[in-house]
């Protein structure tokens, strides 16, 4: 089985790959798909003169490529029923597992239950690795190799709680991601990188959250979750210019997108920063844990930029949108910096910021997602667009108009706007060849 | 797969393995080579958790310093200043020592002379009085004993702590008794 064979449906899934080979989105024909044919046939007439491919194989590239979509399609569509199936059952198995070792947690001798679970967890990327390189069922071994990943991290928890250790612990959340994120690459899994990350962001969350728990400012919670996404998204930008490993920028940049984007949003409330931020120009309230934590995460953010730009200007791939992604995520930095410093005595500033901020990343992450046909960051630029104009729009009217007819208006008003949005969307997509003109789109 | 990258993928299996014996092996070590000392707690609360049910552990050591009344009287002196995030080190006395009492709490570990002690992160500090986790919060109990042990009227639980200050919980005792799940 080659590398290739293992982009397979259980990655996709997880909405996040960044490689235009999704071959669901090809639609039936249209005048999009007819002018690719075209294009195709040309290409492929040039290939063959020149050698590159015999006639035979010139037969069977546009054969295949003109065979029917359809059957193609449902096929693709069974193909994750598959994996949802398989993905269904193995974590029924797992949990049927290990709800039997935690009932019987008391009555089972500690040698036996421990090489039970992880002979258990073993066995499982046994089957995994078997099904998915071996006997060639990628979407299957898929499925149960993000199962084991999962169990990986449901023995740590369970280890924890054998030896009465707190299991309401970060730390548990950071042991785990640190175990699965190799396994992600080496079997370059998009679904595990995922669940990598998710558990990466909870895990830092959880670790700044814990510094405000005897504290009336979160502020500087809010700050390190915002540097975590510059961070996220920088280390997707490195993914990108390198081809090793440009399959896995899908996870990083649309969570880091997603995370900037979704704190941004709450920030944009100036009652946060009543209620949360009561020690404006106090940097006597930040602690050096804080300050510690800022710098790493500060660093991270700044060496993958570097790196990114190095390996671009090598390739020749530094342009104008390059160096705009690039601001962005540095102005993110800044801003997260000033959210743990908390330099200035005002709301005002602090709102207005975040609000330019969140318009900024919104219609960043659009044009971004259309220049580099990256359609997951589009889908989440467009829903926070929607979703920041209701906002807006019920702080304005809440006060001005009549309840009952502001929400009649505000309705009326958004579903108007979802209409318009969805027409655009398609548009969009269609424009940068992501999708066809189907009414599937 | 490649070669290379089949023997990755065993490798970042045995890492998880490892890692996972490794903890079991380092909690194991305390609780044989650890010496044991029995903490007072106060009053318990028992909690569900989505795998299990296990009661949190305030114990009197939990909570320190000059506007702190301890039930027994005793008295824990705090030495120096204290931030959310530091180490702290309490001292306490073996099982059976005539001394009864703790008596410091200090950033830096205790001196030789310091029968034994306990190593915690302050998790709040204010007004001279600070509050410290030392990792042995909670207890975990079959599914419906959580009650048992929040409805007695004394609850101490036996540790065992290493040399440099960690701990785990090896039982709980119960009305004067050893607790058994």
């Amino acid at each position: 089985m080659t590398e290739e064979t293992q982009n397979n449906d259980f990655d996709q899934i997880a909405g996040t790959n960044t490689q235009q080979s999704d071959p669901e989105v090809t639609p039936t024909p249209t005048p999009v798909a007819s002018e690719r044919q075209n294009w195709l046939k040309t290409r492929v007439e040039k290939w063959r003169e020149s050698g590159i491919i015999s006639g035979d194989q010139s037969d069977a590239i546009l054969n295949y490529e003109a065979a029917p979509e359809e059957p193609f399609r449902l096929g693709l569509r069974f193909n994750r029923l598959i994996v949802v199936l398989a993905t269904l059952g193995a974590i029924l198995i797992g949990a049927g597992i290990i709800s039997f070792v935690a009932a019987n947690w008391q009555g089972i001798p500690s040698i036996t239950k421990l090489a039970l679970l992880i002979g258990a967890q073993i066995a499982t990327y046994g089957v995994a690795y078997q099904l998915k390189f071996v006997r060639g069922y990628p979407r299957i071994g898929g499925a149960i190799m993000f199962t084991g990943a999962a169990w990986f991290g449901a023995n740590v928890f369970l280890v924890a709680q054998s030896y009465h250790l707190p299991t309401d612990s970060p730390d548990l959340l950071i042991w785990w991601f640190l175990g699965i994120l190799p396994l992600a690459y080496i079997v370059r899994s998009n679904a595990i990188t995922v669940m990598a990350v998710g558990i990466f962001i909870v895990g830092l969350a959880w670790k700044a959250g814990t510094w405000a728990d005897d504290s009336e400012n979160f502020l500087p919670v809010f700050g390190i979750l915002l540097l975590s996404a510059a961070v996220i998204y920088a280390i997707g930008m490195l993914h990108l210019v390198r081809e090793k490993i440009k399959f896995h920028a899908g996870p990083y940049l649309a969570s880091g997108a997603l995370l900037a984007i979704g704190v941004t949003y709450i920030l944009t409330f100036e009652e946060i920063f009543h209620e949360l931020g009561r020690d404006f120009y106090n940097l006597q309230s930040v602690s050096g844990s804080q300050i510690v934590l800022t710098s790493i995460v500060t660093i991270i953010a700044a060496v993958a930029l570097g790196m990114t730009y190095r390996l671009s200007s090598r390739i020749n791939r530094n342009s104008a949108p390059r160096f705009a992604e690039t601001a962005v995520v540095v102005l993110v930095v800044v801003l997260g910096w000033v959210l743990v410093t908390l330099p200035f005595n005002s709301t005002g500033f602090y709102v207005v910021a975040f609000n330019l901020l969140l318009v900024l990343l919104i219609f960043g992450t659009i044009a971004l997602g259309i220049l580099n046909k990256r359609e997951p960051l589009v889908n989440i630029g467009i829903i926070f667009f929607v979703i920041d104009l209701a906002t807006r729009y019920i702080e304005l009217t809440v006060d001005m108009l009549d309840t009952s007819l502001a929400f009649i208006v505000g309705g009326l008003l958004l579903l108007g706007v979802g209409y318009g949005m969805e027409r655009a969307r398609r548009k969009l997509l269609t424009q940068f060849g992501l999708r066809g003109t189907s009414h599937e789109s | 797969m490649s070669p290379r990258l089949k023997r990755l993928f065993v490798a970042i299996i045995v890492i998880q393995v490892v890692f996972l014996l490794g903890l079991v092996g380092y909690r194991e070590a305390i609780l044989i080579n650890g010496k044991t000392a029995v903490l007072q707690t106060v009053p318990v609360d028992p909690r569900d958790l989505f795998k299990g049910e296990y009661v949190t552990l305030r114990y009197e050591i939990s909570t320190l310093g000059q506007n702190v009344n301890n039930p027994n009287g005793k008295s824990y002196r705090l030495h120096g200043n204290f931030n959310e995030g530091d180490s702290a080190y309490v001292t306490l006395t073996t099982v059976g020592s005539s001394n009864p009492y703790s008596t410091a709490v200090q950033a830096g570990e205790p001196q030789e002379e310091a029968d034994l002690f306990i190593k915690g992160r302050v998790t709040s500090s204010k007004d001279g009085t600070i509050t410290i986790e030392y990792g042995i919060e909670q207890y975990f109990v079959p599914e419906g004993r959580g009650l048992e042990i929040e409805h007695a009227d004394d609850v101490k639980v036996r540790v065992k702590i290493n040399r440099s200050g960690t701990a785990a919980i090896e039982a709980l005792i119960v009305d004067g008794e050893v607790w058994r799940p």
